[in-house]
C-alpha cells in the first residue's frame, strides 16, 4: 500500500514537470498580447532575457524536484529500518550549495544590468530621428499628443516603422500603465511624476495595448491599439490629421447629428483639431475641463474627454473595446454603461442627467449623432455649407438657444458650465472696450476663446457654423433677457 | 459561572469579580491561556480562510469565460481587494499566530507567554478588526482599491464612499494587534526559555517565530504610518498622497512596500519553521545544518528590507535604482536556496514516513521552489517590464503563499493536531485532502504563468474573446473548485476526527522537541515540571541517548550546561499561572469602537475613550494574580 502510494506521487510529480514545461513552451506567440512573437527590438530582447532565465530556472527546477523525488523514493521507510545516523550536517556541502546559486545568479544578473541600461536610459543616439509623443492616461482611455507634428488623438496610436518613438508618459487622474506587449514592456503613467519609455517597431501592422495598473472601475476596459505604418504612410496620416473634415450635406442625418453633437457633446469632446493652433488650444481646453471637474467632482458638467478629430477613421470605440460601427456607436451613446461602466461621460455630462442615466435624446437623434461621428474623416477641402436656415427666413432664436446653448448656459443667473445669460445686456457692453454689447456677444459666439470671462473654463466651441443670420438672431434674443 | 469575591481592595474600583470559570463562554472571553488564545486565533482565521476562499471562487467564476457579466466591475474589484486583504491579514498572519501561541511556550518549556493579558488583547483586537473590515460587505461598501491601496486611486476623490476607509481603519486596528503579538513573542522567546535552552538549542520553528516577530515589530509600524496618512487624507483632507493637492502617490508605494516586502517574509518564515520541524520528525533525522538554516532564515528576514522597490520596477525610478534593487532581490535567492538544499539534506539518508503532515511539507518544497524560481524571473527589470501586473505575478505569489505558506500551515495542522486536541486527524482523508489541494492548486495557478506571458493584466474583471486567454482561465477556474474540494475534505476530516476520537498519545510521531514531552492536549500549566535542556532536539536525545555522540561528534556540546541547570532548577518547584482577566476584552472593545468612530462620527470616538481608559486602568491596577483564598 505504502509503496503504491509513493509511486503514485512520483508519477504525479513527473507528470506535473512535463505538464509545466509543455504548457510554458505552449505559449502562443500569435496571441494579440503575447510577450513572445515580438515586433520590436526592446520587446524581443526582453523575451530573449526571459528565455535565458527560464532555461536556467528549468535546470534548477529539474535538479531540485528530481532530487526531492529520488530522495523520497530511495529513503522511504521500510520494515526493519534502523534509526538513521543523527548527523548535524556537513559544512563543506552547505558552503558549496551557498556558492552555487550565487554563481548561477551572475549569469542572470549580468544580462539584466545590460538590459536595464540599454532600455531604460533614453533613446541611444544611433537609432535615427526620434518621434516624440506624449501619452496621457485618463480613467479609462489614452490620449496621444504628437508634439513634433501638432497632432492630437485618442485610443488609437499611429507610429512609423523603424524609427525610435519616445513617449513621455503622464496621467491626469490615477496611476495607469502604458503597455504594448509586442513592442515593449510597460512603464507606469504616474500623476505629477512624468516617465519616459521608448520603442522601435520592426513590423507594419496593428498591435494591442492595455493599461496594466489597476486604475478603478473599468480598468479592464482601458485598452488601445497601435498602428505601425511605413514612414511615408505615417507622414500621410499626419497630413490627413491636418486636413479638416468636410461639413455634412444639409438636411442629412449627419448635419442634424452635427448640431446635436455641438449642443450636447462638444463642451468636452473636441472634434476639429486640424487647424494650426488647435493643438495647443486642445491641451489647454483639456486642462480646463479637468480642473473644472477637480473643483466640483459631483456637479461639474465638464471633464476631460477623448479628442474625436477624424473619429470616423478609427477602428474601435470605447478605448479599444468594440468595433467601430453605427450599431455599436448608438449603443455607446445611448447608455455607455452597457459597454463600459463608471465612465465620467455618463456621470457628468448634462445629457446623461436623467433618472436611469441614459442619454436624454431620442433614438433618431442618437442615430444622427452616430452618423455624424462616423462621417468625421479627412475631407476634400470643400467649403462649409450653412445649414438649418428655415425657408421662410424666420429664425426662432429661443429654440436655437434651447437646442444649442442651454446645456451650458441658463437663462437666469445659474452657472451650469458657462455664465447664466440673465441680464447679459447690462454687462456685455462693459466687458471689452471698443466693443458694444451686440458686438461682444456676437464675437463670443463665433470665437469664444477670444474673451473668456475670468473664472470660467475656456471650453466653449466656436459656433460660426450656425451661420450669420442665426447668430444675429441669437444675439438679439439674448439682449432681451432680464 | 462561579464567582469568588476579590479579597483585596484596589485603587481602581472593580465592577465585577475577577473571572475564574473554566468552562463556558466567559472562560474564553477572559482567558489568558496561550493554548486557548491559539485555538481562538486558529478558528477565527480559518473562518476567514473560508470567506476569502469563496471570494476567490467568485473571482474565478467571473473569469472562466470572456466578456462574462456574472459580476459587476465594482463588485469584482471589491472581491479581489478583500480576497487579498483577508488572506494576508486575516488568514496567513493569524494562522501563523495560532501556531506561535500554541507552540512557543511548549517548545521552549514555558508555562505561558511573557505577557498573557497582552496576548489576549492581541486576539481581541484581531477579532474586532477583522469584523470591522468585513462589516463593509454588510453596509454594501466593501473596499475596492486593491489590497495594496495605491494612491491616488485609494484617495477620496477617485474612491468616494466608505470602502477604502473601512480598509485603512481596519488595517490600522489589525496593526495594533500584530505589533502587540510581535513584542510578546520576542520577549517570550528571549526570556522564558527552559533552563539550559540557549538560543542555539531552540527548535527551528521557535527561531523562525523570533525572526518573524522582529519583522512584525519593525514592519507593521511602517504600515501604520502609511495607513494613518491615508486615513487622514481620506477623512480630514490632508495631501500626503493626494496628487491633486500636490501629494506624492509614489511615496505611498515606497512606504507600503517597505512594509509590504518584509510582510512577505512574515507570511512565509513561520511555514518554513513548520517544515523544518516536520521533515526531521518523519525522516527521523535532525535538521541538516541547523545553524545554516537558522542563519538563512535570519538573513532572509534582514535582506527583506533592501528589496522593496522590486515591486516598483515599472514606476520609473530610473536605471540606477532598478539595478540596485534587482541585484539585492536576486541575492535573496541564495539563503532561500540554502533552506531548500538543507531540507533535502535532512531527508537524505533518513527513514521517511509519508503521512499527511509529511506530504504537505514535501509539497511545500516542490511548490515553493517553483515560486522562488519565477521570483528570480521578475527580479530582472527588463523581464519584469513584461511580467509586472500580469497573471505571471499572480501565479508567482500564489506558488509562494499558497504552495508555500498555506501548504506549510496545513502540514503544521496535521502535525500538531494530536498535540492540540489529543486526537489524530484521519490519514486517509488527509491524503485525499493533500492530493486534491496539490492538483487543484497546480491546475488553478500553473496556467496563470502563461496567461501572464500572453499579456493578461491582473485585476481586470473581464477580457475580450480574441485574446486567447479563455482556455487557461477556464482551467484555472476548474482548478479552483478542485482546490475547494480539498478544503472541504479538510473540514470533513476535522469533524471526522471529533466524532471518531482516535486517541493520540503524548508523543505520537516520535517527536524531537519539548512539546512532545507533555501530554496531549497539554495540561493548563503545560508542563508538570519545567524541563531541563541539554541538547538541541532535547526530547529526542532523552529518548535515544545513544545517538548523542553521533550529533555532537565535533564536541559542540557545552561543558558548563550541568551547572547552569542545577542553579536554575531550584526555582521551579511551584506552578504559577496568571489569573484570567476581562480587561483585555474591554480594551479590545474600546479600540474596536474607536475604529468604528473613524468610520462614522466623532461622538462614537468619544464613547470609545472612556471604555479604553477603563480597560487600561483596570488592567494596570489588576495584579497578575489575585491572592487565592486557599492561601496558595
Amino acid at each position: 500500500m505504502k509503496k503504491n502510494f509513493i509511486n503514485k506521487k512520483s508519477k504525479l510529480s513527473l507528470l506535473f514537470i512535463v505538464f509545466s514545461i509543455f504548457t510554458i513552451f505552449g505559449c502562443t506567440p500569435e496571441n494579440n498580447q503575447s510577450t513572445f512573437g515580438t515586433a520590436g527590438p526592446i520587446a524581443s530582447s526582453q523575451a530573449d532575457l526571459f528565455i535565458l532565465i527560464f532555461a536556467i530556472a528549468v535546470v534548477v527546477f529539474i535538479a531540485v524536484e528530481a532530487a526531492l523525488i529520488y530522495i523520497s523514493i530511495k529513503f522511504r521507510r521500510r520494515e526493519g529500518d534502523k534509526l538513521p545516523y543523527q548527523t548535524h550536517g556537513n559544512k563543506k556541502l552547505e558552503i558549496t550549495w551557498t556558492i552555487i546559486p550565487a554563481v548561477i545568479l551572475i549569469f542572470v544578473a549580468v544580462p539584466t544590468l545590460v538590459g536595464i541600461w540599454s532600455q531604460q536610459n533614453g533613446v541611444p543616439d544611433d537609432k535615427g530621428q526620434v518621434l516624440n509623443i506624449e501619452a496621457v492616461g485618463h480613467q479609462w482611455w489614452f490620449e496621444f499628443r504628437y508634439s513634433d507634428y501638432e497632432v492630437i488623438t485618442s485610443n488609437e496610436l499611429h507610429i512609423p516603422k523603424g524609427r525610435p518613438v519616445s513617449f513621455k508618459l503622464s496621467s491626469q487622474d490615477v496611476i495607469h500603465s502604458f503597455w504594448v506587449p509586442k513592442l515593449a514592456g510597460k512603464v507606469d503613467m504616474v500623476p505629477l511624476n512624468d516617465n519616459y519609455i521608448w520603442m522601435i517597431a520592426d513590423e507594419v501592422g496593428e498591435f494591442y495595448g492595455q493599461c496594466a495598473e489597476f486604475c478603478g472601475t473599468s480598468h479592464a476596459h482601458m485598452r488601445f491599439r497601435v498602428f505601425v505604418h511605413e514612414e511615408e504612410d505615417f507622414l500621410a496620416w499626419v497630413d490627413q490629421m491636418h486636413t479638416p473634415a468636410d461639413p455634412p450635406m444639409p438636411n442629412t442625418p449627419e448635419s442634424r447629428g452635427q448640431m446635436l453633437f455641438a449642443a450636447n457633446c462638444s463642451m468636452c469632446h473636441t472634434n476639429n483639431s486640424t487647424t494650426p493652433g488647435s493643438y495647443i488650444m486642445e491641451i489647454n481646453t483639456q486642462d480646463a475641463r479637468w480642473n473644472n471637474w477637480v473643483d466640483d467632482t459631483e456637479n461639474s458638467a465638464l471633464v476631460s474627454a477623448p479628442n474625436l478629430t477624424h473619429f470616423g477613421t478609427h477602428t474601435t470605440l470605447g478605448s479599444g473595446i468594440k468595433e467601430l460601427n453605427h450599431e455599436n456607436l448608438v449603443e455607446w451613446i445611448a447608455d455607455p454603461s452597457t459597454i463600459k461602466q463608471g465612465t465620467r461621460m455618463q456621470k457628468q455630462a448634462m445629457v446623461y442627467n436623467t433618472r436611469d442615466g441614459k442619454a436624454n435624446l431620442t433614438d433618431s437623434e442618437i442615430s444622427d449623432i452616430a452618423y455624424y461621428l462616423l462621417s468625421l474623416k479627412p475631407g476634400s477641402g470643400a467649403e462649409m455649407v450653412i445649414d438649418d436656415i428655415p425657408s421662410d427666413g424666420l429664425i426662432d432664436a429661443e429654440a436655437v438657444f434651447a437646442t444649442n446653448c442651454a446645456a451650458c448656459h441658463s437663462l437666469g443667473n445659474d452657472v451650469i458650465v458657462g455664465p447664466g445669460m440673465g441680464g447679459i445686456k447690462d454687462r456685455a457692453g462693459d466687458r471689452v472696450s471698443g466693443l458694444s454689447a451686440y458686438e461682444y456677444i456676437y464675437e463670443s459666439i463665433v470665437e469664444p476663446q477670444a474673451y473668456i470671462v475670468e473664472g470660467y473654463p475656456p471650453v466653449m466651441p466656436a459656433w460660426a457654423s450656425l451661420g450669420d443670420e442665426t447668430v444675429n438672431a441669437l444675439v438679439e434674443y439674448l439682449l432681451t433677457l432680464e | 459561572m462561579t464567582t469568588k469575591p476579590a479579597t483585596k481592595s484596589l485603587v481602581f474600583p472593580r465592577f465585577f469579580p475577577r473571572p475564574n470559570s473554566k468552562t463556558g463562554i466567559w472562560s474564553w472571553i477572559a482567558t489568558v491561556d496561550h493554548k486557548k488564545i491559539g485555538t481562538l486565533y486558529g478558528i477565527t482565521s480559518f473562518f476567514w480562510f473560508i470567506v476569502a476562499g469563496l471570494e476567490a471562487l467568485l473571482i474565478r467564476i467571473q473569469l472562466s469565460q470572456a466578456n462574462n457579466d456574472f459580476l459587476s466591475p465594482d463588485m469584482y474589484n471589491s472581491l479581489f481587494t478583500m480576497h487579498g486583504t483577508t488572506m494576508i491579514f486575516l488568514v496567513v498572519m493569524p494562522l501563523s499566530a495560532a501556531f506561535f501561541n500554541w507552540l512557543i511556550p511548549l517548545q521552549i518549556g514555558a508555562r505561558d507567554v511573557a505577557f498573557p493579558r497582552l496576548n489576549a488583547l492581541s486576539y481581541w483586537i484581531f477579532l474586532f478588526g477583522s469584523i470591522l473590515i468585513n462589516f463593509s460587505w454588510i453596509t454594501g461598501e466593501a473596499p475596492n482599491g486593491g489590497w495594496f491601496g495605491y494612491a491616488p486611486n485609494s484617495g477620496v476623490t477617485f474612491n468616494p464612499g466608505k470602502g477604502m476607509t473601512y480598509w485603512v481603519v481596519g488595517l490600522n486596528v489589525l496593526g495594533i494587534s500584530s505589533i502587540a503579538a510581535g513584542l510578546n513573542f520576542v520577549t517570550t522567546i528571549i526570556n522564558m526559555r527552559a533552563p539550559g535552552m540557549s538560543m542555539f538549542k531552540m527548535p527551528i520553528f521557535t527561531w523562525m517565530t523570533l525572526v518573524t516577530s522582529i519583522l512584525i515589530i519593525l514592519a507593521l509600524p511602517i504600515l501604520a504610518v502609511a495607513g494613518i496618512q491615508l486615513q487622514t487624507d481620506r477623512i480630514y483632507g490632508t495631501h500626503f498622497f493626494n496628487s491633486l493637492g500636490g501629494g506624492d502617490p509614489v511615496m505611498w508605494q515606497h512606504i507600503f512596500w517597505l512594509f509590504g516586502h518584509p510582510e512577505v517574509y512574515i507570511l512565509i518564515l513561520p511555514a518554513m519553521g513548520i517544515v523544518s520541524e516536520v521533515l526531521p520528525t518523519f525522516a527521523r533525522k535532525p535538521i541538516f545544518g541547523y545553524s545554516f538554516v537558522v542563519f538563512a532564515g535570519a538573513v532572509i528576514g534582514f535582506m527583506g528590507w533592501f528589496v522593496w522597490s522590486h515591486h516598483m520596477f515599472t514606476v520609473g525610478l530610473g536605471p540606477a535604482a532598478n539595478s540596485a534593487f534587482s541585484i539585492s532581490t536576486m541575492l535573496i535567492a541564495v539563503p532561500t536556496g540554502i533552506k531548500i538544499f538543507n531540507w533535502l539534506g535532512t531527508l537524505w539518508g533518513g527513514s521517511i514516513r509519508f503521512n499527511t503532515a509529511m506530504l504537505f511539507s514535501l509539497g511545500f518544497i516542490a511548490m515553493f521552489t517553483i515560486g522562488g524560481l519565477s521570483g528570480v524571473m521578475h527580479a530582472s527589470p527588463p523581464t519584469d517590464a513584461q511580467q509586472q501586473d500580469t497573471y505571471f505575478v499572480v501565479a508567482h505569489f500564489h506558488y509562494v503563499l499558497f504552495g508555500g505558506a498555506l501548504l506549510g500551515i496545513f502540514s503544521g495542522i496535521y502535525f500538531w493536531w494530536p498535540k492540540f486536541t489529543g486526537y489524530f486527524l484521519n490519514e486517509k482523508i488527509g491524503k485525499l485532502n493533500f492530493i486534491f489541494m496539490l492538483i487543484g492548486f497546480n491546475i488553478q495557478f500553473g496556467p496563470m504563468h502563461w496567461l501572464g506571458m500572453d499579456g493578461m493584466p491582473r485585476r481586470i474583471y473581464t477580457y475580450a474573446e480574441n485574446m486567447g486567454w479563455e482556455g487557461s482561465n477556464l482551467a484555472a477556474t476548474i482548478g479552483g473548485f478542485i482546490l475547494g474540494v480539498g478544503v472541504l475534505l479538510f473540514i470533513y476530516n476535522v469533524i471526522y476526527s471529533m466524532i471518531h476520537k482516535e486517541v493520540a498519545g503524548a508523543d505520537p510521531w516520535d517527536g524531537r522537541t519539548l512539546e512532545w514531552s507533555t501530554s496531549s492536549p497539554p495540561p493548563e500549566h503545560d508542563f508538570d515540571e519545567i524541563p531541563q535542556v541539554k541538547f538541541r532536539d532535547d526530547f529526542w536525545f532523552k529518548k535515544y541517548p545513544e545517538t548523542i555522540k553521533e550529533y555532537y561528534e565535533h564536541g559542540e556540546i557545552e561543558e558548563d550546561t550541568e551547572d547552569k541547570l542545577s542553579e536554575k532548577s531550584n526555582h521551579e518547584d511551584e506552578i504559577h499561572l496568571p489569573d484570567m482577566s476581562y480587561y483585555p476584552f474591554i480594551l479590545g472593545v474600546g479600540i474596536a469602537i474607536l475604529g468604528a468612530g473613524f468610520l462614522s462620527n466623532i461622538y462614537i470616538i468619544a464613547i470609545s475613550v472612556p471604555i479604553m481608559i477603563w480597560g487600561l486602568l483596570g488592567w494596570s491596577m489588576e495584579p497578575v494574580n489575585d491572592p487565592h483564598p486557599d492561601g496558595h
